[in-house]
């Protein structure tokens, strides 16, 4: 008995090591929809044109957080010297650069064959740290200011004039404060391009400690501004408040409210607004860690997953967000009611002019601690 | 007292090197990175920056958990003193097959219905509406401080009241006869005669309770906007935005402090008991 144990034991054992050989591991930051989305959608189509391969997705918390998560376990494996286990990483911008700096990814792009078709900066700028090589854009995604068309006939068109409009209609306007997930920070960044200086540099650099202090007057009149604003809980929280009529406008992700609206969470006739100067957005990466035992494999996923045709089929059609690689490739590849609706609120040229980046990490943090000190506190 | 045996100490090396492992290792590392600078020794530095972001939040975090702690012990006597003292059949009944719910429902799950129930236009205003009690234009949404304190009270009132109807129903009736007998009222015999025999075991309730509404994030995350918030969330935000470790420790001696203010109340209060025992 013992030893027919033993025998099983062994066979599951070598089983188990013969199938982790055929193993990709896909960690991914971000909400659940990330993961439900390499677990249902990406690894299937990647295992049936690769036979024997099995691909695992692990979730590793939605926000900046999760990527953090990442870097902390790809750093502790550097230190000790041991391979990773993770083969490929889906990971925020903040995250990307540092683990580019230290070393922790692959530089594999200029060798992937979808890798020409990116055109857009992200791909080479990640919040002012040099990436191009290192990550390839898996979806863009935008923030924008959800209304109710009910309550707002002319929704204002930019910040100054949203000032005014929260002045006049106290508690009508709902963002998720910074603690709250990204599209609160998002309205927040926003408003200091708006109000606090040179927007330019805030994107693109060099860093200046001293610009901080040129924020004051920006962040106090932010601060009178949250008087007449509800905090909501989260970027649900926002979009919840929405739906149930609470409030009448608020910040939140583009794909966010498009999934929702399609879901019937939110009544049908929402509609968006980016506002000028606009407001931030940002790409997550495919990127591959520089220990994995895996290249040639993570290569051909992030290959897959970054063609054409995933793109238009999984990355607009699925989660409307917008595409990773150049839009023109998706010519022919989506019906144009999939299309038109990922621009009907904000068309192609608002989204060039006021679809922005965050600005530079180090600025980014500066914002977000001034905002703590000056505002919140 | 009895020499302690070599195999007394062997059984529980293994829960202690689990304590220590788990528990004084981490804390003591916490510690040490809360009130230290790498490559400059001893600071407090941490501690200034976590007053200068987070002296709201501080605030914010004492009033909610004593206020909730207060409401806590209100409602707890309230039940508990019905189920011992309650001439109402049907309504002893019901209060004992219900108020123990809550304690099966974990804070993250307490937290979503809330998040749905004291909206402006959730279930609970909605039926106030509903039964004619209030004007639609009435309603206003309870998910800020209101929320998180009702939240906590909701959830730790059965934990308190368990305790404190065990420890009532253990006491002995005739005191409660006698002062019955004597024409006191149901009121003045539970304040009177009832509550001063259990106010040990009130507030070793109440205790736990506050340690635990202390460190519980979901919550103050879930139910109410993040201005002002509590210190979890803070902690929690650090960590998870700057990777910034140092500050998240500094909150975490702040909370340790307020929980051990506590716990020293307690065994002050406890030692003086056995004394005079």
């Amino acid at each position: 008995m013992r030893k027919r144990l033993l025998a099983a034991g062994l066979a599951a054992f070598f089983l188990s090591s013969a199938a982790s050989a055929q193993t990709l591991n896909v960690a991914t930051a971000g909400d659940q929809n990330m993961v439900d989305y390499i677990k249902d959608y990406l690894g299937p189509l990647f295992e049936k044109s690769h036979p024997g391969v099995k691909v695992v997705a692990v979730g590793t918390g939605p926000g900046d957080g999760g990527s953090q998560k990442i870097f902390e376990k790809l750093d502790a494996q550097k230190q000790a010297a041991a391979a990773s286990d993770f083969d490929v990483v889906v990971i925020h911008q903040k995250a990307a650069g540092t683990m580019v700096q230290g070393d922790l990814l692959k530089k594999y792009r200029d060798s992937l064959p979808t890798g020409k078709l990116v055109t857009r900066d992200t791909a080479t700028n990640s919040l002012g740290t040099d990436v191009s090589g290192y990550v390839m854009p898996m979806f863009h995604s935008q923030t924008a200011i959800a209304y109710n068309p009910d309550l707002i006939k002319s929704p204002p068109n930019n910040y100054a004039e949203l000032r005014e409009w929260v002045k006049k209609n106290p508690k009508q306007f709902g963002y998720n404060g910074i603690k709250g997930g990204m599209s609160g920070v998002a309205f927040v960044t926003g408003w200091i391009s708006a109000f606090g200086g040179d927007p330019a540099k805030l994107e693109k650099g060099p860093y200046d400690a001293a610009t901080k202090a040129s924020w004051d007057k920006a962040m106090a009149d932010l601060k009178e501004f949250n008087q007449n604003v509800v905090i909501t809980p989260g970027n649900a929280g926002t979009l919840d408040m929405l739906n149930r009529g609470e409030i009448a406008m608020g910040p939140v992700w583009v794909d966010m409210f498009y999934t929702w609206k399609a879901d019937g969470k939110l009544p049908p006739n929402m509609r968006l607004k980016l506002v000028s100067p606009g407001m931030p957005g940002q790409p997550m990466y495919y990127a591959i860690p520089s220990k994995t035992a895996q290249e040639k494999l993570a290569a051909e996923f992030i290959a897959l997953a970054t063609s054409p045709d995933v793109q238009a089929e999984g990355i607009v059609k699925r989660f409307n967000w917008y595409p990773g690689i150049d839009a023109k490739n998706l010519e022919g590849k989506l019906d144009q009611a999939a299309w038109n609706q990922l621009f009907a609120d904000i068309p192609p040229d608002t989204l060039a002019t006021n679809g922005k980046a965050f600005p530079i990490g180090p600025y980014f943090n500066d914002i977000l601690e001034t905002y703590e000190k000056k505002v919140a506190n | 007292m009895a020499k302690p045996s070599l195999l007394g100490l062997l059984l529980v090396a293994p829960a202690l090197a689990m304590i220590g492992a788990l528990f004084l290792y981490p804390l003591g590392f916490s510690l040490a990175a809360a009130f230290t600078e790498p490559g400059r020794g001893l600071s407090l530095a941490h501690f200034q920056k976590a007053y200068e972001l987070y002296s709201t939040d501080i605030l914010f975090t004492l009033f909610i958990v004593v206020v909730s702690t207060l409401l806590t012990a209100l409602v707890s006597i309230a039940i508990a003193g019905i189920l011992t003292l309650g001439e109402t059949p049907w309504l002893v009944a019901a209060l004992r097959a219900l108020y123990r719910w809550p304690l099966f429902i974990p804070f993250i799950v307490a937290a979503q219905c809330m998040r749905t129930f004291l909206a402006k236009n959730g279930l609970m205003n909605n039926s106030f509406v509903a039964l004619g009690l209030m004007e639609p234009l009435q309603a206003t949404s309870l998910l800020d401080w209101r929320g998180i304190i009702i939240t906590f009270v909701w959830k730790q009132v059965p934990f308190v009241t368990l305790m404190l109807a065990g420890a009532m129903a253990s006491i002995d009736r005739a005191t409660i006869e006698a002062g019955r007998n004597l024409g006191a009222s149901r009121i003045r015999v539970l304040v009177e005669l009832v509550l001063p025999q259990v106010a040990q075991t009130l507030l070793v309730g109440l205790v736990l309770s506050f340690v635990t509404m202390l460190s519980v994030l979901s919550v103050p995350m879930m139910v109410a906007g993040s201005q002002p918030t509590m210190l979890t969330v803070d902690m929690a935000f650090r960590i998870n935005s700057y990777g910034d470790y140092a500050t998240a420790n500094a909150l975490g001696v702040i909370s340790y402090a307020i929980a051990g203010t506590v716990a020293w109340i307690y065994l002050r209060h406890s030692v003086k008991r056995e004394v005079q025992a």
